[in-house]
């Protein structure tokens, strides 16, 4: 049997090497875009599962209520919450304290950067770690511990050999020697440490930090290991009364939240065990990943398969009918029915299997590609792929195979014969064809036309205007630090670098690491308004560097003396100029930006009177909505800025040549901090990469879909153009022109596509407008995304069935009518 | 005259032979006339009637209809002149299996621009004329051979063409249905149309005004029956 159906397959890749090609390549395709999507839908699904223990991990997390500004979720919380949650709940087993910064080693005054934590020595016993060398319960202990990554470890010895040796680590500007205690086994499995290079445990100093010591200031994130799973839930339920208990504090307590602390205040546990899509919706919290994204990329890979099975049905019922006469003849002759069910079903099988072995080396060839794409530690898991692929090929070879292997074994050989043309396999089959083609385009369709909509939006965000003017300007690293002489000293030194047009200081930069937030209170004619204020600090030629845009009233002034912010010890008594931005107007409930000027606001501790109003500013995530500012000048004459920000506008300068002046005009006054000047679009690369990521998954799907549906088009108008010589030779006779010919059979294959498009069209906009209203700035659909996508895909298909037709069309009658 | 076909020649080329399926035809047709073409098996009686059917171009000759050239008019002019002035009979049918005996032979029509009402009465007009209005729904596949022979001469003349074609018309069919066909045939010549016919049978060819004789691609003899 096996030999007769190897033969029969052999015979007709001979004899229609079209058919079994496109059928093969088609199916192979759908296979590995299949299998390459399920691993990364896998991967992201996998993510953190890994860790050991991973039921009883959780992060705790804030829940911030404040007024004027929709309460949000924040992913960690201050370190001050730890004691009391030791003290009050016996179900935590160990606790780790996490703060990600960027350690760098310097060499002859070269810095390199690591992706780093400072963490305590419970780490290991939290995560359960490997250690490639060193002990996990004392690597962390000494204070000048370092632990490095495999790869870290390369890196700067070129070998993982290293315990013991000397790193000169920077941080912030002082430079430490650690002494390295533990290398990091390399893992396979994702998780939120996996990009983790360096470990070193914090310093003494750290401790007096205000998030170690204050409830309403954080700088990193809290893990906790319960003790049993189910102790999430009742941990969490007790939080509440924790915060009431704890945070409000005593009346002096400045570093207590005062009275109803739980009305702006919570904290929760987050399991580590799926945070992976519950981050995506908790700020500031970077590796979330949009669960409907995800399995949105699922259901692609999916739809993908489908559209090559259903490639592979339609071409398989097509070719049964060319194939019709031959069966009716051989059951003529005596074939049962059963030999022939068996023969049809082998053949599809078998093509089926040639398929997975293609379509899994295809997916060998995409991994690594959509790895790249993705940025994620991407490979192939045969666990995986060796339960899938079976399952497909058995699948695809039946949904394949039972169609014509029922059709044509159960054909009555006299109504074949007596036919005078061979049979498409009737009606049925036509309409079959009709709906898979339909549902093919359909699909193909909606993907290309989400894809537009996606790969515009990502490009909007890069482009959209940021309410200051991003070209020629770089922005420096932060200057550790409240040195008053040393700022002015920097000031001065990247003023004298030639190009620099201006330079200034501002305490927010795009993507800003440290934020200062408070309540500010303006009596208004209707009772007091409350609104919390993002707050920002900036010096002189601030304005000229990011060139905001001024709505109403003026800029600071540094010839007005009443613009500069009071020192710290008058500010209880002086009244300081402030500007705020369009949003925080608008929240104070003014009418116009005009009607804010001269009004006075205040925290209780600072009273500040506004005197211009700028346009929104956007420092971050498109995807989050601008929060309400308040701008403050600092002239350096009095009052040293917080760990200031650099900027600087240049001119006639390329910009990699003035990053390079700029950092060896830092290295002049600031020789111990690393310093990296970059362009807003480098510092805000990371809100975009995720969106542009899947945006790539998405191109890539769609050109797959489009491919795999045009295919199965090409197939089916190659078949039907060789069913229809016959026809189309009578047609002829008949005194059809070959235009009204070419007409017939394009309306004949347009007419399913067209309906597709019909279909596409309100699915997609269903769906991207979910997706668009995540951002807070966003594109608008427009009709032009739906009319690329159909105009193209009409496109594709005539061509494909030009192509096809064409030469039918043209050819003399006689020879058509001939050929039976 | 209405045709008059001179020096017309049909080369077969393929990879390795050439195949002369006409060497060198000379014939002319008059209106009314009435035409049986005989000959052996491959002598090239199917190619001559699908030049005179412009379904197939001569390699060189002049073919003139009616006084007009056929052989320089390009392609989208022959559908034209198709559509207007021939019907074809072929001898295996010819008919759509996808279409109802109605709609086969409404196709007839269909690129004539025509409408629809005019459309159907001749339709339903030339099945009457050939007897099988009661089977106008079905399908090819569920006729008789006779049955379908009738139906595609119901196509060939619905449109009331100047010229019928008809390539073996009763080559598959039994005696009584050949004979029936062969009965339509006398009557529309009675009616008007000019009958270029190829037949295998002797007696069918008796019952033409004139019969060709071919031998390998050429006419040898050309003799008018006697009424
Ligand atoms: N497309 C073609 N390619 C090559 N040779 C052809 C082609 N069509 C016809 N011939 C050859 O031309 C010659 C005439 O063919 P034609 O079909 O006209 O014969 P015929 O007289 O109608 O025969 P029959 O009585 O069997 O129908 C034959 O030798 C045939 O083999
Ligand atoms: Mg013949």
């Amino acid at each position: 049997m096996l030999a007769t159906i190897l033969k029969s397959v052999v015979r007709q890749i001979r004899r229609h090497p079209l058919y079994v090609g496109l059928n093969v390549f088609g199916l192979a395709l759908g296979i590995g875009v299949f299998l390459t999507l399920a691993l990364l839908v896998r991967y992201e699904y996998g993510f953190n599962a890994a860790l050991p223990d991973v039921d009883r991990l959780v992060r705790v997390d804030t829940r911030w209520s404040l007024p004027g500004t929709a309460p949000g979720e924040y992913a960690g919380s201050t370190f001050h919450a730890l004691s009391f949650l030791r003290e009050d709940f016996p179900e935590i087993e160990t606790a780790a304290r996490l703060e990600n910064t960027g350690l760098s080693t310097v060499r002859e005054g070269n810095f390199t950067a690591f992706v780093s934590g400072l963490t305590d020595p419970s780490f290991f016993r939290v995560f359960g770690l490997k250690l490639l060398h060193g002990a996990p319960d004392e690597a962390l202990a000494r204070p000048d511990g370092l632990v490095l990554s495999e790869r870290a470890a390369i890196r700067l010895f070129g070998t993982t050999d290293v315990m013991g040796r000397t790193v000169p680590v920077n941080r912030d500007g002082v430079t430490v020697n650690h002494t390295v205690t533990g290398v990091l086994a390399r893992k396979t499995t994702p998780d939120f440490l996996s990009d983790i290079e360096m470990l070193a445990p914090f310093a003494s100093s750290d401790l007096t930090r205000s998030c170690f010591v204050a409830w309403g200031s954080d700088c990193g994130r809290l893990y906790l290991k319960l003790r049993r799973p189910g102790d999430i839930v009742s941990v969490n339920a007790r939080m509440r009364d924790f915060v009431i208990r704890h945070a409000a504090g005593a009346d002096s307590d400045a570093n207590a939240l005062g009275m109803h602390p739980e009305k702006v205040f919570g904290l929760s546990l987050a399991p580590l065990r799926g945070a992976r899509f519950r981050d995506f919706h908790v700020l500031y919290a970077d590796d979330g990943v949009d669960r409907t994204v995800i399995n949105s990329i699922g259901l692609m890979g999916l739809l993908a398969l489908a559209l090559a099975c259903a490639n592979a049905i339609n071409l398989a019922t097509a070719r049964a009918g060319l194939r019709a006469r031959e069966v009716a003849i051989r059951k003529t002759l005596g074939a049962s029915r059963k030999v022939l069910f068996v023969q049809f079903m082998g053949e599809a099988m078998l093509v089926a299997v040639i398929a997975g072995v293609l379509g899994l080396a295809l997916c060998e060839i995409l991994v690594p590609e959509v790895a790249s794409l993705t940025g994620e530690a991407l490979v192939v898991r045969y666990g995986l792929v060796g339960v899938l692929l079976p399952l497909i090929v058995v699948a695809c070879g039946f949904a394949s195979g039972v169609y014509p292997s029922m059709v044509l074994s159960g054909y009555r050989p006299a109504a074949v014969l007596a036919a005078a043309r061979m049979p498409s396999g009737g009606r049925g089959a036509a309409r079959l064809r009709d709906a898979l083609v339909t549902g093919q385009f359909g699909i193909a369709v909606t993907i290309v036309i989400c894809m537009l909509v996606i790969n515009h939006q990502t490009d909007f965000m890069r482009t959209a205007d940021p309410g200051y003017v991003r070209s020629g300007l770089l922005i420096g690293s932060a200057m550790p630090g409240n040195d008053l002489a040393a700022q002015r000293r920097m000031l001065d030194a990247l003023r004298a670098v030639p190009g620099v047009v201006a330079a200034g200081f501002g305490e927010l930069a795009p993507s800003p690491d440290n934020k200062t937030r408070s309540t500010y209170t303006y009596d208004g004619p209707s009772g007091p308004v409350h609104v919390h204020l993002l707050q920002d600090i900036v010096s002189t030629s601030y304005f000229e560097v990011y060139r905001p845009r001024l709505l109403a009233g003026r800029w600071f002034d540094t010839a007005r003396g009443l613009d500069d912010m009071p020192a710290r010890d008058e500010t209880r008594t002086r009244t300081a100029g402030a500007v705020l931005n369009a949003s925080a107007v608008s929240r104070f409930g003014f009418a116009s930006p005009a009607e804010a000027l001269g009004k006075v606001i205040g925290t209780g501790g600072i009273t500040a009177r506004i005197i211009g109003v700028i346009d929104d500013v956007r420092f971050e995530s498109p995807r989050q909505a601008i929060y309400p500012e308040i701008i403050f000048f600092d002239t350096l004459s009095k009052r040293p800025f917080v760990d200031p920000i650099p900027a600087v506008r240049f001119q006639g300068v390329v910009e990699s040549d003035m990053a390079r002046r700029l950092n060896r005009a830092w290295a002049g006054v600031l020789p111990d901090v690393a310093s990296d000047f970059s362009a807003v679009d480098a510092r805000m690369a990371a809100y975009y990469s995720g969106d542009e990521r899947r945006g790539r998954i998405f191109t890539l799907g769609a050109v797959a879909a489009l491919l795999i549906a045009c295919m199965g088009l090409y197939g089916l108008a190659a078949f039907a153009a060789a069913r229809r010589v016959h026809e189309i030779g009578i047609r002829k006779t008949l005194g059809a022109t070959g235009r009204q010919i070419v007409t017939l059979l394009l309306g004949d294959f347009l007419r399913p596509v067209v309906v597709a498009c019909l279909l596409a069209c309100p699915i997609a906009w269903v769906v991207m407008r979910r997706w668009l209203a995540g951002f807070d700035e966003r594109i608008a659909l427009t009709p032009a995304h739906f009319l690329i996508a159909v105009a193209g895909a009409v496109a594709i298909a005539i061509l494909t069935v030009l192509g096809q037709t064409f030469h039918l069309a043209r050819a003399e009658p006689a020879r058509a009518l001939r050929a039976e | 005259m209405l045709i008059d076909l001179s020096h017309i020649q049909r080369l077969y080329r393929s990879d390795e032979v050439e195949t002369t399926a006409l060497l060198d035809i000379h014939l002319g047709i008059e209106a009314g006339e009435f035409v049986a073409i005989m000959g052996p098996s491959g002598c090239g009686k199917s190619t001559l009637l699908n030049i005179l059917g412009t379904i197939d171009r001569p390699t060189s000759g002049s073919y003139s209809f009616g006084g007009q050239e056929l052989t320089e008019l390009g392609e989208a002019a022959l559908a034209a002149f198709r559509r207007e002035n021939l019907g074809y009979v072929f001898q295996s049918f010819n008919l759509i299996d996808e279409l109802t005996i109605e709609e086969n032979i409404e196709l007839a029509l269909i690129y004539r621009r025509m409408p629809k009402a005019e459309r159907r009465h001749r339709v339903a007009h030339a099945m009457d004329h050939v007897g099988i209005a009661h089977r106008a729904r079905h399908y090819p596949s569920q006729l008789s051979g006779g049955q379908q022979q009738r139906a595609a001469i119901a196509r060939a003349i619905v449109g009331e063409p100047r010229l019928i074609l008809a390539d073996e018309p009763t080559g598959n069919l039994d005696t009584e249905n050949g004979a029936q066909v062969m009965d339509i045939l006398q009557r529309l010549n009675d009616e008007g149309a000019t009958i270029v016919m190829v037949t295998h049978s002797p007696s069918h060819a008796d019952l033409a005004k004139r019969r060709v004789d071919m031998l390998d691609g050429q006419v040898v003899i050309s003799v008018r029956n006697a009424i």
